[in-house]
């Protein structure tokens, strides 16, 4: 997979590429800075491009600023963004376009290497990769709420779903079958009152939409 | 004719107040007389302070008549009187320089306090000239009024009199910082001590433990792969912690999202994660400089306390934060259409602390909830912008 990454900290940035050499992916740009970030995307139309939030020159939101622009001109095009801390409102601005192919998780994450390069794929093929700590802080936030129903089980099922997993995902991260996977999955919906989604991006988006709205 | 009547009676219930005041007052000066005469024999200096306190409630029911009248309220500067010990008390009445103020001032109204007695032939003299000059020569009623100047230059004369002088003013200031800079020598000091004891049972514990958890891995690489793998499995989750670990330290210290987004950012941030409906106006407070970073962080966090106060209690449905800049510095304020009877003491103890982190900033916040609602908290941080 060629690849884009945006990190201004010289530790982060060549333990990235090291990562992401190792399994071999081709890194075919490294940015320092968030003006530097745009140009680089239209060069190389990368298939994923991996981007430090906070970057130079003003170390403020840089890089998410250049991921959502990234985005507006280059349609589609899986970015995946890395932060020291999570921002229920970054996460709502990212996947405010409604396409596919977006992440956004902690830096922390990188050292699960296995599960980082997974969520890496998940984004690169249009799918969703959320931040669990994201998904918790959104489930926290009010009692008394159709949530309230739900059992343990699909209350976990719930949350792997909005960090944008697939049922096979889920099933192996809960040790249970696809089929019961798709039972909790079915259960939750309607205890929500959603409409059912197929598997896929759509179906974080309307888990997420619910988990924002409700209130 | 009417409306001169009702101008002087309002005058005149006016000077009747401040003829019974300055009564009290000769009574007043009477003890202070006593005590300063006492004062040299040993008896009267303990009732000194008690004297200088008795006066300025004196002056203070003076202020408000003439606020009351005039609609323009008279500030007051004075030094308060604490301590126990008899001569601590007395020396911070005697150099206070209110208590000099209104000394003068007690002695200036045993003279003028009786202007008002000039009301009682004013009216005898009044209504029938002004019945005549008024209601039959259609002129305009000459005597009345004057009751209401008399009353005018009675109010204007106290505010004169009883306006604090610039000394007493900056002496009241300066006692002001001396204690809020204790307190916020004190918060500080709590809050630095707070960050050392997260920083060294949470994240240096982790790290140390980590470690030791590769050094054993190390060690056991050659012979038993299966207990390096644990080893490293548990080497990685105590890396996690202490990731996490300074995550919360850093939050508490300055919030990261403040440095990206400024404090209108941070705040709609706030509101979008709340989980009520939250309607932000932020007056341009991020327009041109920005406040400094102790005020943002302070607002930004009564703000949170705030909302996660009327989450957690009021049952509202909906609230309203609004950030503006003020003469003084910044203000905040947050509004909910909850239940209201929100108190300092009783659940969401949080106001209490939205109140200290005001404080120690020399600002000050407000609670007004009554029962039924609305709760409005509103804080107001001096800076410079």
């Amino acid at each position: 997979m060629r690849v884009v990454i945006a990190e201004d900290n010289a530790l982060l940035r060549e333990g990235l590429v090291l990562l992401l050499r190792t399994v071999g992916h081709d890194v075919v740009a490294v940015v320092r800075t968030g003006p530097e970030i745009l140009p680089a995307l239209l060069e190389h139309r990368p298939e994923a491009a991996v981007i430090d939030v906070r970057m130079p020159p003003t170390f403020r939101d840089e890089g998410l600023k250049a991921a959502l622009a990234a985005r507006q001109s280059l349609p589609g095009l899986p970015v995946l963004v890395l932060s020291q801390y999570v921002e229920q409102s970054y996460a709502t601005e990212l996947l405010g376009g409604g396409a596919g192919g977006v992440g956004y998780l902690l830096k922390d994450r990188v050292g699960r290497v296995e599960e980082f390069l997974e969520a890496l794929d998940r984004v690169a093929a249009g799918g969703t990769a959320l931040d669990p700590e994201v998904v918790t802080e959104l489930l926290a936030r009010r009692r008394n709420t159709p949530l309230d129903s739900l059992t343990a089980r699909e209350q976990e099922v719930l949350a792997l779903m909005a960090q944008g997993h697939d049922n096979p995902a889920i099933a192996q991260a809960l040790v249970i079958t696809e089929r019961s996977v798709s039972k909790h999955i079915g259960n939750v919906f309607l205890k929500l009152g959603l409409p059912p989604t197929d598997s896929g991006h759509r179906r974080v988006l309307a888990v997420l939409a619910y988990l924002e709205n409700r209130a | 004719m009417r409306r001169a009547v009702r101008e002087a009676a309002r005058a005149t219930m006016y000077l009747v107040k401040s003829v019974a005041l300055s009564i009290a007052s000769y009574l007043f000066i009477t003890v202070l007389l006593f005590t300063a005469t006492g004062a040299v024999a040993v008896i009267g200096i303990g009732l000194l302070p008690e004297t200088v306190l008795l006066i300025r409630r004196l002056a203070g029911i003076k202020r408000e008549m003439v606020a009351d009248r005039t609609g323009r309220p008279i500030p007051e500067a004075y030094v308060p009187i604490t301590g126990r010990r008899v001569r601590e008390r007395v020396r911070t009445a005697v150099r206070d320089p209110g208590t000099q103020a209104d000394a003068i001032w007690v002695a200036a109204y045993y003279l003028y306090g009786n202007l008002g007695l000039l009301a009682v032939p004013l009216w005898v003299i009044g209504l029938p000239v002004d019945a005549v000059w008024c209601g039959l020569l259609r002129r305009r009623p000459v005597v009345l009024p004057m009751i209401g100047w008399l009353a005018d230059l009675d109010a204007d004369g106290s505010r004169i009199l009883l306006r604090p002088s610039p000394k007493a003013a900056l002496a009241q200031r300066v006692e002001q910082l001396a204690a809020t800079r204790a307190d916020a020598i004190v918060a500080h000091g709590a809050e630095l001590r707070r960050i050392e004891r997260d920083l060294h049972d949470g994240t240096q514990a982790r790290l140390v433990s980590l470690s030791m958890r590769l050094g054993l891995a190390k060690r056991a690489l050659e012979h038993d792969p299966r207990t390096v793998r644990e080893l490293l499995d548990a080497a990685q989750d105590l890396a996690e912690d202490a990731l996490t670990d300074l995550r919360h330290v850093v939050r508490g210290i300055h919030p990261p999202i403040l440095t990206d987004r400024g404090l209108t950012g941070a705040v709609r941030a706030l509101a979008a994660s709340s989980g009520i409906p939250v309607t932000v106006a932020d007056d341009g407070v991020d327009d041109g400089p920005r406040a400094p970073a102790a005020i943002e962080a302070a607002a930004y966090y009564i703000v949170a306390e705030a909302l996660a106060n009327a989450a957690k209690h009021s049952g509202c449905e909906r609230v309203e934060v609004r950030i503006a800049r003020t003469r003084k510095g910044l203000g905040v304020s947050v509004r909910d259409d909850g239940r209201g009877g929100a108190t300092d003491t009783g659940p969401g103890t949080g106001l209490l602390g939205i109140q200290r982190r005001a404080a120690a900033l020399d600002g000050r916040a407000t609670v007004t909830s009554p029962a039924g609602g609305p709760t409005v908290i509103e804080a107001e941080l001096p800076c410079v912008w």
